[in-house]
C-alpha cells in the first residue's frame, strides 16, 4: 500500500524507508549495483542541485537521454524534486544515421521547449553535431560525481495537479506525442494497481528488463516501486535480449515476485534457455508475471507454463493486462474480482473474420480460434467497445476499445490537435480493436495499423517514409505492416513497395538491401521481408493514398506462405 | 576468412533464411537491417561454440556483432577461457 496517501511522487519517495533496497541494476553476475531508497534519494538530490545550477526550475521540461540505469533514474527523480517535468527518450541506437537522430531530437525538444537535455558522459558526439535544440534549450552532461547531497528535502511546494513527467513512444511519429501526466493521475493509477495486485513493499520485489522510456518500464518498474517502496531488480533491454536466460537467473537469485513482460518473452525465454539448465532455476517466489503491451497469446503462456511448472512456477502467476501511456498504464488486469486468471474462449473463425463477432464454440472445433483475455477494468476505469459509426457495441462484438478513467492523461504536450482527435465525449479512443465477453476485455488487433514488435510500438509511416526515399520506389507507394510470427511470439515487420518501372525488378536484391539499410538508418528497425511489386500494384484508397488493410489482404492472397503468420492460436 | 568465420557466415545465412546470400567477413549485419536484436543471442551462442570462449553478454554491444570479423575480434577482447 502507498503510505499515508502522498500528494506527489516526490512525497512518496521521501516517505520510503531509507535502508530498504530500491534498485539493483544487474548487468551480469560480476557486475551489479544496489542502492537503498536513502541512497537513491541522496543521489537524486545531487542531480537536482546540478539541474537547478543549470537553470532548471519548477515546470521546466527536461529531456533525459542516458543509458538505462541508476544515474538516469536519479536525474529523473531529481528533476521531479525541483517540480520540473522530466521525459526519458530512447538512447541513440548505433544503427540510426546521426542526421536522422538529430532531426528527431530537435523536433521533440522544440515541441517541449525543453530547458535542458541531459546526456551521459559517453553520449556519442556525432549524434549531437549541430543539433538545433532551440534558443532556450541547453545541453548538459550528467555528472558522474554523486558525492554530497544532504538528507534534507528541497522540494518546492508543488500541487498534485502539476505535471509530473512526459512519456513518449519511439519513432518520428511517436515523438510528436508526449503523453502529459500529473502527479495525481499517476498516484491514482498506482493506487488502483496496488489494490488489484495486493502489492506490499516489505515482501514484494519486481523484476524488469523493460525500457524506462516505455510506459510499462517507467510506471510498473520505476514509478510504482518508487511510490510503494518496492525493491526492483533491473536489466537493460539489450542486456536481457542477448541473454534471455538471465531472467530466470535474476528471479531465482533475488526471489522476485512480480514482473510485467510483453507476450514474446513467454516464448523467447524457454526457447533460448538450454533445457538442461532449466532445473538450475527456481520460480516459486513469483506471484505474478503479467503479459502486457502486445496482444496476449494463449500458446505463448502455455509454453512458458509447460517449461517452468517443474521449477516452481504457479499457473495462477500467469496473468495479463491491457495498458497504455494515455491512461498512465493499466486499464485492465486479470485475476481480480475473485477470478483466478485470464479467461480463454474459442470462437468460430469464419464468423469472427466476416461478421466481427464472437460466436463461441467448443475447444478444438475445426476452424476455431482462441483468444485470451486481458482481464477486467481496474477500479476507476471503464471500457466500451464502439463501432466505426460510433455506436456502443454489445458484448461479443468486435470494435474499437474506448477508455474512461480517473487516471487519463492531460493531453499530448503542446499538441491539442492530436489530443482532440483522440478524445470523444471524455472517452479516450485507443485505436486498438477488441471485444468484451463476460466483462473481460480481449484485445484482438489494431485499427490504426500500429506495428508492435517485442512490445515496442512501431509506426508504419516511419518505415514507409524511409523506404519511399529510395530512387527506385514510386513516391508514397510503400506499405509497412506487422505480421505475427508464431515462432517468435511477436510481429515481424513486412514491407511491400512499388518500383517506378518494371525493369527495376531485375535489380530487386540490390534495391531490397538498400531499402533495408535506409529503414534501419532512419527508424532503427530491421525489416524481416520486403516484397517489391510492379507499378500500380498497391491498393489505393479513394483519396489516392495507399490503403494499408486492402494492400495487406492482397499481399496475403498472392503469398499464401504468409497466411500462417496471421492465424491466431488454435 | 578462417574456417570458423566461414562457419559463422553460413550460420547467419541460415538464421535469416537466405541460404543464397553472400556474407563475407565485413558484410554489415545489424546496421544493414539483416539481423535484428532478437537474433543476437543466437549469434553469441554460436560464437562461443566456434571460439571455445565464454563471452559475457553484459560486455557486448550490438555494434560489436555487426560483422563476422567484428564478432571474432569481440570474442578475443572480452572472451574468457571456459572453466
Amino acid at each position: 500500500m502507498i503510505a499515508a496517501a502522498p500528494r506527489t511522487l516526490t512525497d512518496a519517495l521521501n516517505a520510503a524507508p531509507a535502508t530498504r533496497e530500491f534498485i539493483t541494476a544487474w548487468n551480469d553476475e560480476d557486475d551489479c549495483e544496489t542502492v537503498t531508497f536513502g541512497e537513491f534519494r541522496r543521489r537524486a538530490r545531487v542531480q537536482a542541485a546540478l539541474l537547478r545550477k543549470h537553470g532548471a526550475a519548477a515546470g521546466d521540461r527536461i529531456v533525459i537521454i542516458m543509458p538505462q540505469g541508476i544515474p538516469a533514474m536519479t536525474v529523473f527523480a531529481g528533476a521531479m524534486m525541483l517540480g520540473a517535468v522530466p521525459a526519458f527518450l530512447a538512447y541513440p541506437n548505433f544503427k540510426v544515421e546521426p542526421s536522422k537522430y538529430r532531426s528527431g531530437l530537435g523536433g521533440v525538444t522544440a515541441n517541449l521547449s525543453a530547458r535542458l537535455v541531459v546526456i551521459d558522459a559517453q553520449f556519442p558526439d556525432e549524434m549531437l553535431g549541430h543539433v538545433a535544440l532551440g534558443k532556450s534549450t541547453q545541453l548538459l552532461r550528467a555528472s558522474n560525481d554523486v558525492s554530497g547531497g544532504e538528507e534534507k528535502t528541497l522540494d518546492p511546494a508543488i500541487g498534485p495537479d502539476r505535471l509530473a513527467f512526459l512519456q513518449h513512444s519511439a519513432g518520428t511519429t511517436g515523438l510528436q506525442k508526449g503523453v502529459a501526466l500529473t502527479h495525481a493521475v499517476v498516484l491514482r493509477q498506482i493506487e488502483h494497481l496496488t489494490q488489484a495486485l495486493h502489492i506490499d513493499g516489505s515482501r514484494d520485489r519486481v523484476y524488469s528488463w523493460l525500457p524506462l522510456y516505455h510506459d510499462m518500464g517507467l510506471i510498473a518498474c520505476f514509478m510504482l516501486p518508487l511510490a510503494c517502496h518496492v525493491p526492483v531488480v533491473m536489466q537493460s533491454p539489450l542486456n536481457w535480449v542477448m541473454q534471455p536466460e538471465s531472467m530466470l537467473q535474476v528471479i531465482t537469485r533475488y526471489r522476485c515476485t512480480l514482473a510485467w513482460l510483453p507476450n514474446f518473452t513467454f516464448q523467447f525465454v524457454p526457447r533460448r534457455t538450454p533445457e538442461e539448465r532449466w532445473s538450475q532455476y527456481d520460480l516459486s517466489s513469483v506471484r505474478a508475471l503479467i503479459n502486457c503491451s502486445e496482444p496476449v497469446r494463449a500458446a505463448s503462456m502455455d509454453e512458458f507454463d509447460r517449461a517452468f511448472a517443474p521449477i516452481g512456477l504457479k499457473r495462477e502467476a500467469l496473468q495479463s493486462s491491457y495498458a497504455m501511456a494515455e491512461n498512465v498504464f493499466a486499464v485492465t488486469q486479470s485475476g481480480i474480482n475473485g477470478r483466478t486468471g485470464p479467461a480463454r474462449v474459442w470462437a468460430d473463425g469464419a464468423r469472427f473474420r466476416s461478421e466481427h463477432i464472437i460466436a463461441q464454440v467448443a475447444e478444438g472445433t475445426s476452424g476455431a480460434i482462441s483468444f485470451m483475455s486481458s482481464g477486467q477494468p481496474l477500479s476507476g476505469n471503464e471500457v466500451r467497445i464502439v463501432s466505426d459509426a460510433g455506436e456502443r457495441l454489445p458484448q461479443g462484438s468486435v470494435g474499437e476499445i474506448h477508455i474512461k478513467s480517473d487516471s487519463l492523461f492531460s493531453g499530448y504536450y503542446n499538441r491539442s490537435d492530436l489530443t482532440a482527435q483522440a478524445m470523444v465525449d471524455g472517452w479516450f479512443c485507443s485505436g486498438d480493436l477488441g471485444f468484451l465477453l463476460d466483462d473481460e476485455l480481449y484485445v484482438v488487433g489494431r485499427k490504426n495499423d500500429l506495428i508492435i514488435v517485442g512490445g515496442e510500438n512501431i509506426y508504419p509511416q516511419d518505415i514507409e517514409e524511409a523506404a519511399a526515399a529510395h530512387a527506385a520506389i514510386h513516391d508514397g507507394r510503400a506499405v509497412a505492416m506487422g505480421l505475427y510470427n508464431p515462432d517468435t511470439g511477436t510481429e515481424e515487420v513486412v514491407l511491400v513497395a512499388e518500383v517506378e518501372s518494371e525493369e527495376l525488378l531485375q535489380n530487386a536484391e540490390e534495391v531490397e538491401s538498400d531499402i533495408r539499410a535506409f529503414v534501419v538508418e532512419s527508424a532503427g528497425v530491421a525489416v524481416r521481408s520486403i516484397f517489391l511489386k510492379p507499378p500500380k500494384w498497391i491498393v489505393k484508397s479513394t483519396a489516392g493514398k495507399p490503403a494499408r488493410s486492402s494492400t495487406r489482404e492482397k499481399l496475403l492472397r498472392e503469398h499464401p506462405e504468409l497466411q500462417e503468420r496471421v492465424g491466431r492460436d488454435g | 576468412m578462417t574456417a570458423e568465420q566461414q562457419q559463422m557466415s553460413e550460420y547467419v545465412a541460415h538464421l535469416i533464411r537466405k541460404p543464397d546470400i553472400t556474407i563475407d567477413e565485413n558484410t554489415r549485419l545489424v546496421s544493414s537491417g539483416l539481423i535484428d536484436s532478437m537474433a543476437l543471442v543466437d549469434l553469441l551462442v554460436k560464437l562461443e561454440d566456434l571460439t571455445g570462449l565464454r563471452i559475457s553478454p553484459g560486455k557486448v554491444q550490438p555494434k560489436d556483432m555487426d560483422t563476422v570479423a567484428l564478432m571474432f575480434a569481440t570474442a578475443q577482447r572480452v572472451g574468457k577461457p571456459r572453466k
